[in-house]
């Protein structure tokens, strides 16, 4: 029965992932939630990983969208995004739509309206480098595009589904086991 | 379920937003809007679903078309008309301007070209790539000390200089295309037009509006589909709920 309860909350568990992931279908650079149920020594359990595929590519034209394209991800203040819809703050530093700024590989990174961000991820100001976005090895960046989210709303949805018919499958398998012992206790053994 | 509901809200904000757009597809100099958005943890692993980041207008340049009307003005390349209504100094990109009885230059929603006045016996107006607004007069015009060679002459009677931002993208929008300075955006930087590089001043043309009807049509499907998706997740973790409360009733 403690078996079938954690199969139940490995479902939910599920649905939770796939719903913040469908929530997350239009946001830029999200990379969704891979939750796959394993077998541990106390029943099930819903085990979270982010899935690495990369988003699609789309174009936008403003300079200043930036796209990576492997793995890796902007520092935003002190998080980490993969969404480089970026723009040049007051005081003409790059920083993410909430205002905070962009961490290069030396602080953060001071531009004029005409600078240019190499596919290396190094900034240039009319042929001066004015700062780097710090990349791994193989990543590129890409300038007048951004990278949608990863999730694709179809196959999120039957994600949802399955959770939920496994919810219902635990539940009717732990309303007869229960049944079953009903039977066993109170009805075996009894004389009419 | 809140995490998907939290997925409704903001496709219901992003259609709010495409709808806007098209509305406003036909106005001069208006800018496309977009509504980012981005995913909520509380803290380790645990979604929350999702959130608005910020809606933004993009600025990218509207293509210029003749106007027809005799005050039409267009900016081609960056920075703002500085406007201002009952003393509140504000920004656009729209030059559909009509002449008032003050002689002022106003858009549809009052909204002055400032530093400009066209005087009463002014009988033509344009103005030169580096925003400077001459008028004929009369050549009977007593004020005029220059003899007249065609029956009319000309006089500069201002200049329509332009304000630039360090971060347009932060102006806080007033309606429709006019904004206002904010914190963010920084204070304004007045320009001149009509230098080398820079903007110019486009007499007699409008800016058409940078939304894209196709593309925003197409935003509008994505986006109820999401919002569908979505529901079908409230949905779900709502019978989720119904079957655990009934779970003692077999």
């Amino acid at each position: 029965m403690d078996w079938m309860a954690s199969a139940m909350r490995a479902a939910r568990a599920q649905l939770e992932t796939a719903t913040h992931n469908l929530a997350n279908v239009a946001s830029d650079g999200y990379r969704r939630a891979r939750a796959a149920v394993i077998l541990t020594p106390g029943g099930l359990v819903a085990r979270e990983t982010p899935d690495p595929v990369q988003g699609g590519i789309r174009e936008t034209g403003r300079p200043l969208d930036l796209a990576l394209l492997g793995p890796g991800s902007f520092r935003a203040g002190g998080t980490e995004t993969r969404n480089g819809a970026f723009l040049r703050d007051r005081d003409g530093y790059l920083a993410d739509q909430q205002g905070r700024r962009i961490q290069g590989q030396s602080g953060p990174i001071r531009l004029s309206e005409t600078a240019v961000v190499g596919t290396d991820g190094a900034i240039r100001d009319g042929g001066r480098f004015v700062g780097a976005l710090p990349l791994p090895r193989g990543t590129t960046v890409r300038s007048g595009a951004l990278e949608s989210s990863n999730v694709d709303a179809i196959s999120e949805t039957l994600g949802v589904l399955t959770a939920q018919r496994a919810f219902e499958t635990a539940q009717k398998t732990l309303v007869a086991i229960d049944q079953t012992r009903d039977k066993a206790v109170n009805d075996v053994g009894r004389l009419k | 379920m809140y995490a998907a509901a939290s997925g409704m809200a903001a496709q219901q904000t992003n259609l709010e937003v495409i709808a806007d757009n098209l509305a406003n597809a036909d106005v001069a100099g208006f800018k496309q809007v977009v509504a980012s958005f981005t995913d909520v943890n509380a803290g380790g692993s645990l979604g929350l679903g999702t959130a608005t980041a910020g809606k933004h207008p993009l600025f990218a340049q509207g293509k210029l078309m003749h106007g027809g009307g005799p005050f039409d003005v267009a900016i081609d390349g960056a920075g703002f008309f500085r406007v201002e209504r009952a003393g509140v100094l504000a920004y656009t990109r729209n030059g559909e301007f009509t002449r008032a009885a003050d002689g002022t230059l106003r858009n549809a929603d009052g909204w002055a070209l400032r530093d400009i006045r066209i005087p009463a016996e002014a009988t033509a107006v344009h103005a030169s790539t580096n925003g400077r607004v001459i008028i004929d007069v009369p050549a009977t015009n007593h004020t005029i000390d220059v003899p007249p060679v065609t029956g009319a002459t000309e006089r500069t009677i201002g200049t329509i200089r332009l304000a630039t931002f360090a971060a347009p993208e932060q102006l806080l929008p007033l309606g429709g295309t006019v904004f206002a300075a904010t914190h963010d955006s920084g204070p304004e930087r007045r320009i001149e037009a009509g230098r080398a590089t820079g903007p110019s001043i486009q007499f007699g043309m409008l800016e058409r509006s940078n939304v894209s009807i196709i593309e925003s049509m197409m935003q509008i499907l994505t986006a109820q589909r999401a919002y569908e998706a979505n529901a079908k997740g409230v949905q779900a973790a709502d019978e989720m709920q119904r079957i655990a409360n009934n779970i003692n009733r077999g």
